[in-house]
C-alpha cells in the first residue's frame, strides 16, 4: 500500500518535472528571432529593452533551479500560468471549459461501459445472431479513427436528415435552456458512445470466453443454475477486471477532453480549448491540459490498483 | 486513445510476468497469428500508390491549378479545393506521405522496444530505469502529450514521426520484457547456463529468438496505430502544412465553416475519409484474431 502510493507519487512527480522540462528541453526559443518557430518574425521587431523585459517576465534570465522553483510554487497555488493568445488565466478559461467537457464525456463513457459490457457478454455466451452480427461490426467501428465515425454521423443526421444541429453548443440568441444543450451535445455524444462501446464490447467478449471452460462455471452448472444465473453470478464478475482497467484508462482520460469530436462538433469543451491552443501556438494552455490529463490518469490508475486489491486478492504481490 | 488497448494488453502482460495465472495476453490476441495476407495486400497497393504517384497526379498538389470549389469533372476527376488545388493529385500524394511515415514510425518503435524489453528482462542494473521509464510513458494521456510536443518543436513530417516513434514503443517493449522473463526460467535455458554457455551467448541464441513469436502481431498494431495517429495529428492541423496526407485534407476542408452549406463536402472529405477507412479497417482486420473457440 505504501509502496503503491510511493510509486504513484513519483510518477506524479515526474509529470510535473516533465511539464517544466519539456519546453525548455525542446529546440526553439521564443525570443530568438532567428528560429521558424516561437513568436517568429514579431520578435525582431522588439527592441533590445522590450525583450529583456519579457525575459525578465517569464523568469527565463535566471538559472534552471530558480525557474523550477518558481514554477513549482506557482503550482502549488494552483496558478497554471497566462494564455498568450487570450489574454486570461489558464485556470479560468479551463473552468469554463470543464462543464461541457464533464457532461459530454462522462454520461457517454458510462453508457458505453454498460452497453459494451452487456453486449460483449451476451455474445460472448449465447454466440448467437448477436455474436455474428456485433462482433464484425465492434471490430470495424474499433479500427476508425474517432474523427470518421464522427463525420459519418454529422454527414447523415446532420446534414442529410436535419436532425440534429451542425455544431456548436447551444443555438445563437436562445437563451440557456438544457433541452436545447443536450439537444447539440446529442451527436459528439453517439459520437462517442459508438466509438467506445465497441472497444468494451471486444474486450468483454473476450474476457467472457476466457472464463467460458473454467471448472467452477461446471460447478454452478452442476448445482443446477439457470445458464442466466452462471452467466450473471459467475462468468460476468470474473470477467469484470479488463472491463474495469479500461473504464478506469477511459475516465482517466476525461481530462484531455474529447478533442476530436468537440472539435468537429465544436463543442466548447476542453479539447476545443487544445485545439485553438494549437492553432495558436498556446503552450500554457497546452501545458496545463497535459498535466490535468497526466494527473487524471495517474489518479484514475491509482484507484483501480486499490480497487484491483479489493475484487481479487491474487494480485496483491 | 491510441494506446488504450496497448495498455490494457501491456497491464496484463506486466501481471502476467509476476504471477503464475494464465496472462490474460495470451488468451486474447496473442496466441491469434494476424491474416497478414490481407495486410500486405494492403500494403503493397498503398506503395504502389506512393511510387507512382508523381507519375499519376495529373497536377503538382501544392500549386493552385484551377478555379476553387469546381465540381468533379473531365479536367479534374476529383474536383479542386478551397484554394484551387486538384483534389485527385493531393490524394495520390497523401498515400505517399502515410507510408514513408508509416515505416518510419514502426522502425523507430519497434527497434527501441526491442532493445529496451530485452535488456530489461536480462539486466538487473537496467530493469529498473526502463520499467520506470515505461510504467510513466504509458501514464501519459497520448493526445495531450503530442499536442504540447508538436506544438514546441513545431510539425514537420519528421518531427511527426521521430515523436511517434520515439514515444511509441513501451507497451510493446513490456510485452518483450514479459517473454524475455518467461523464457530465461525454461528449462533448455537453464540447461544452457549448465553446459556453461556466456549470459551473451544465452541472450543471443535463446533468449532473443524466443521474442520474434510477438513480432508480426506488433507490427501490424504499431502500422496502424502510426497510421491512426497521424491522421488524427493531420486532423487537428498537427501535420506538416507542405504535405499531403489524408487526414490534413479532411482538416483543411473542416477548416472552412460554410463547407456544408454546398456540395462541395462531397469530393472534400469523401476521398481522404475513404482513404483513412479502407487502410485503417483492412489494418485492423488483419490485426485481429479468428474469433478463438
Amino acid at each position: 500500500m505504501t509502496r503503491l502510493l510511493l510509486r504513484y507519487a513519483s510518477l506524479a512527480l515526474a509529470v510535473v518535472a516533465l511539464n517544466f522540462i519539456l519546453p525548455r528541453l525542446l529546440p526553439g526559443d521564443p525570443l530568438d528571432a532567428s528560429t521558424p518557430d516561437g513568436l517568429g518574425s514579431a520578435v525582431s521587431t522588439l527592441t533590445t529593452d522590450t525583450r529583456a523585459r519579457l525575459r525578465a517576465t517569464y523568469h527565463l534570465d535566471q538559472p534552471l533551479a530558480a525557474q523550477l522553483v518558481s514554477y513549482a510554487s506557482d503550482l502549488a497555488r494552483g496558478d497554471l500560468g497566462w494564455s498568450i493568445s487570450r489574454d486570461a488565466p489558464v485556470g479560468q478559461l479551463i473552468a469554463a471549459r470543464l462543464p461541457w467537457t464533464l457532461a459530454l464525456v462522462l454520461s457517454s463513457l458510462l453508457l458505453a461501459a454498460a452497453l459494451g459490457g452487456t453486449l460483449g457478454l451476451i455474445s460472448a455466451w449465447q454466440r448467437g445472431w448477436v455474436d455474428r452480427w456485433l462482433t464484425p461490426a465492434s471490430t470495424l467501428l474499433a479500427a476508425l479513427p474517432e474523427f470518421l465515425v464522427a463525420m459519418t454521423l454529422l454527414l447523415v443526421l446532420a446534414v442529410g436528415l436535419h436532425w440534429f444541429p451542425l455544431q456548436g453548443g447551444r443555438s445563437a440568441f436562445a437563451g440557456d435552456g438544457i433541452l436545447d444543450v443536450i439537444w447539440h451535445l446529442t451527436l459528439p455524444a453517439l459520437t462517442l458512445v459508438l466509438a467506445t462501446t465497441a472497444g468494451f464490447m471486444l474486450l468483454a467478449r473476450g474476457a467472457v470466453l476466457g472464463v467460458r471452460n473454467e471448472p467452477y462455471l461446471v460447478a454452478a452448472r452442476a448445482k443446477g443454475l439457470s445458464e442466466t444465473a452462471v452467466a450473471l453470478r459467475h462468468a460476468a464478475p470474473n470477467a469484470a477486471l479488463p472491463i474495469l482497467t479500461l473504464f478506469a484508462v477511459r475516465l482517466g482520460h476525461v481530462l484531455g477532453g474529447a478533442l476530436v469530436v468537440e472539435r468537429v462538433f465544436a463543442v466548447p469543451g476542453l479539447g476545443l480549448l487544445a485545439f485553438e491552443a494549437v492553432r495558436a501556438r498556446d503552450y500554457p494552455v497546452l501545458q496545463a491540459i497535459f498535466l490535468l490529463a497526466s494527473l487524471g490518469v495517474l489518479c484514475a490508475m491509482f484507484a483501480l490498483e486499490l480497487l484491483y486489491r479489493r475484487l481479487n486478492p491474487r494480485h496483491v504481490r | 486513445m491510441f494506446a488504450d488497448a496497448a495498455r490494457v494488453r501491456g497491464r496484463a502482460a506486466s501481471v502476467a510476468a509476476h504471477s503464475d495465472q494464465p496472462s490474460l495476453a495470451r488468451r486474447q490476441g496473442h496466441t491469434d497469428r494476424p491474416r497478414l495476407g490481407i495486410l500486405a495486400l494492403v500494403v503493397t497497393t498503398v506503395a504502389l500508390l506512393a511510387l507512382v504517384a508523381p507519375g499519376l497526379a495529373p497536377y503538382d498538389p501544392r500549386l493552385s491549378v484551377a478555379a476553387p470549389l469546381q465540381a468533379p469533372g473531365p479536367a479534374h476527376w476529383l474536383g479542386t479545393n478551397d484554394i484551387g488545388q486538384d483534389v485527385l493529385s493531393q490524394w495520390l500524394y497523401a498515400a505517399r506521405a502515410t507510408l514513408t511515415l508509416a515505416l518510419t514510425v514502426t522502425t523507430l518503435a519497434t527497434a527501441l522496444a526491442w532493445g529496451a524489453g530485452l535488456l530489461a528482462g536480462l539486466s538487473a542494473r537496467a530493469e529498473a530505469p526502463i520499467v520506470a521509464a515505461i510504467d510513466l510513458l504509458l501514464a501519459l494521456p497520448a493526445l495531450p502529450v503530442y499536442m504540447l510536443v508538436l506544438t514546441l518543436i513545431g510539425p514537420s513530417q519528421l518531427h511527426v514521426a521521430l515523436m511517434l516513434g520515439l514515444l511509441g514503443w513501451p507497451a510493446f517493449a513490456r510485452v518483450v520484457r514479459a517473454q524475455v522473463i518467461a523464457t530465461r526460467a525454461a528449462p533448455y535455458v537453464e540447461a544452457a547456463r549448465c553446459l556453461g554457455a556466456s549470459p551473451i551467448r544465452i541472450a543471443r541464441t535463446h533468449i532473443s529468438p524466443a521474442t520474434l513469436a510477438v513480432f508480426p502481431a506488433h507490427l501490424v498494431l504499431t502500422l496502424r496505430f502510426a497510421v491512426f495517429a497521424e491522421a488524427t495529428l493531420a486532423f487537428l492541423g498537427l501535420g506538416d502544412p507542405s504535405l499531403s496526407s489524408w487526414g490534413a485534407m479532411l482538416g483543411w476542408a473542416f477548416a472552412n465553416p460554410l463547407l456544408f452549406t454546398s456540395s462541395a463536402w462531397t469530393w472534400l472529405v469523401l476521398p481522404p475519409a475513404l482513404g483513412i477507412a479502407a487502410l485503417l479497417l483492412v489494418g485492423g482486420l488483419s490485426a485481429t484474431a479468428r474469433p478463438e473457440d
